[in-house]
């Protein structure tokens, strides 16, 4: 019992507009370089799909089984994880427990969304279902609105100004302005975030995550049939951990606090000992800006209200001492919400296996990798890490 | 969308939320179990109907339904229990509002349904006005 699980290859497409392709074509697509470099010698026991919105979108669920179809991957158990904006990490979650309990020697976990073929007012709702539909939605309120009361409030709380909060933003696109897979391979100014179109006051369009379709695929497998040559060629995943709270942000005790992201986190050191000190990079879920600050405050990166003072003074940037969202994360990758906890595990893949080009950060040994659904409702925290070369 | 309308008729028209009959804890939305003490000993009990706005926002891209309405304002509104929520704001410019805000409790026309046509009802809030006499 117990084996170690480890992150064999990675795959994944750039996040944007498919108009061509199905949720099994894009399925395919993420996922088919890496089953061609990665002989089915040893067979996958395992599929796990992660997916948010295919009712919507399209119409269809039982996701397992039609990629596992599509990937012509006979004789596994084919599963789907669903957990909002989480899925991609909780579906990881899921298929590192099957893999370290033994009932999995190699599987694969693939993340996949079409969001682009909805008219802007079903995506508006599709990005609400994580929150309480009878007390939110049903009203009309969307989730850039929620998360815009609580930025107002944060503002307010701790005097932070509309200039600093648009510095997450523009961390997000400098590391996406040169990342191959972003939506958006583009770079903004405090004043470019600050003064484009509002969403929901004081949210702006660049304080929100765009809206992208986007698959991406990772195989994992157990320490116990790896040798020493593939241990050195993969990641491993040491500590999985999840934690959930209340849903309704508004209902909480403390408003501004990220209580999931922290309890899950603290669990995650607590298991391994480890601290944020002893990590290198930390891809974040950082779909709004308020949200990106209150995940570092969580994470202990920064004090209480001052995460939007630390990323001006560039402390989150790719040189600076808490590197996040190396790629340029959920705001300048690009969101395909139940895909996007997957290509966190991919980047940080990249990272670790020093295969991130213009985003490397150098000596980059060990990941933290934070994935919540909804506002902080529930968190999955993943470490990655690698053994030193020689 | 009808069946859970009717069935939620009385927390939209009347903000029927939960009392703890333990702890006195007050709670919107109802809940079965307490959040304080965790007594199942809980009873449906009405919000009160004035409270203060929390945090305020202009809502310029609207949810499907909604699209004829736009822009909504919404607030956060704690009311005078302590009682914390989130509802739509109304018969007030959005420039007027401020954290702090005294507001009440209205029962408005939340939209009419598309496909079946039937009309969902229930609270929002409006700033309380100072008269001047
Ligand atoms: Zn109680």
């Amino acid at each position: 019992m117990n084996s170690r699980v480890y992150i064999l290859d990675v795959g994944l497409t750039r996040v944007g507009d498919h108009w061509k392709s199905s949720i099994q074509e894009l399925a395919y697509e993420s996922a088919k370089g890496l089953l061609h470099r990665n002989s089915r010698s040893i067979p996958f026991d395992g599929l796990v799909v992660a997916n948010a919105l295919s009712e919507i979108s399209s119409s269809q669920q039982n996701l397992g089984p039609l990629i596992a179809d599509a990937l012509q991957l006979d004789n596994v158990e084919a599963i789907e994880v669903e957990a909002a904006g989480a899925s991609g990490a909780a579906a990881v979650h899921v298929a590192s427990k099957m893999l370290s309990s033994e009932h999995w020697k190699k599987c694969l976990v693939i993340g996949v969304e079409k969001m682009r073929d909805l008219e802007p007012s079903k995506i508006t709702l599709a990005q609400a279902l994580s929150e309480q539909a009878e007390y939110t939605h049903f009203f009309g309120m969307s989730l850039a609105s929620l998360n815009a009361l609580l930025a107002r409030l944060y503002m307010s709380e701790y005097g932070t100004t509309r200039d600093q909060l648009s510095s997450f933003p523009v961390i997000a696109h400098k590391n996406s302005s040169t990342c191959e897979h972003a939506q958006f391979r583009k770079k903004f100014s405090r004043d470019d975030v600050s003064r484009s179109e509002i969403v929901s006051d004081p949210l702006r369009v660049l304080d929100c995550a765009p809206v992208g379709d986007g698959s991406a695929a990772i195989i994992l497998a157990s320490g116990e049939e790896m040798d020493a040559q593939q241990r050195r060629n993969s990641v491993e995943i040491v500590t999985s951990e999840s934690a959930s709270g209340r849903v309704n942000f508004f209902e909480r005790d403390d408003m501004l606090e990220f209580m999931s992201t922290k309890k899950a986190a603290d669990r995650a050191f607590l298991k391994t000992g480890l601290s944020i000190d002893d990590i290198d990079i930390f891809e974040i879920h950082d779909a709004y800006s308020v949200g990106a600050a209150l995940i570092c405050e969580a994470l202990g990166l920064s004090k209480r209200g001052e995460a939007c003072k630390d990323a001006v003074s560039g402390k989150f940037d790719l040189n600076g001492q808490f590197p996040i969202s190396t790629f340029g994360g959920m705001k300048g990758r690009g969101y395909p919400v139940g895909a996007a906890g997957v290509y966190q595990f991919c980047e940080a893949f990249m990272q670790l296996k020093e295969k991130a080009g213009f985003n490397q950060v150098p000596n980059a040994r060990r990941a933290l990798i934070q994935t919540m659904s909804g506002i902080d409702s529930s968190c999955f925290i993943h470490i990655l890490s690698t053994q030193h070369k020689g | 969308m009808s069946i859970p309308f009717w069935r939620n008729r009385d927390r939209y028209y009347r903000m029927l939320g939960s009392k703890c009959q333990k702890c006195g804890k007050e709670f919107f939305p109802s809940v079965l179990v307490c959040r304080s003490c965790h007594s199942t000993d809980v009873k449906d009990f009405e919000m009160p109907q004035s409270g203060k706005l929390l945090s305020y926002t202009l809502q310029k891209e609207s949810i499907s339904g909604f699209e004829d309405q736009e822009p909504m304002v919404f607030g956060l509104v704690e009311l005078d229990n302590g009682v914390r929520v989130v509802a739509q704001i109304v018969d007030t410019p959005y420039e007027a509002l401020k954290m702090g805000t005294k507001v009440r409790t209205v029962f408005r026309k939340v939209r009419t349904d598309g496909e079946s046509g039937q009309i969902y009802y229930g609270y929002k809030f409006a700033p309380v006005r100072v008269t001047s006499h």
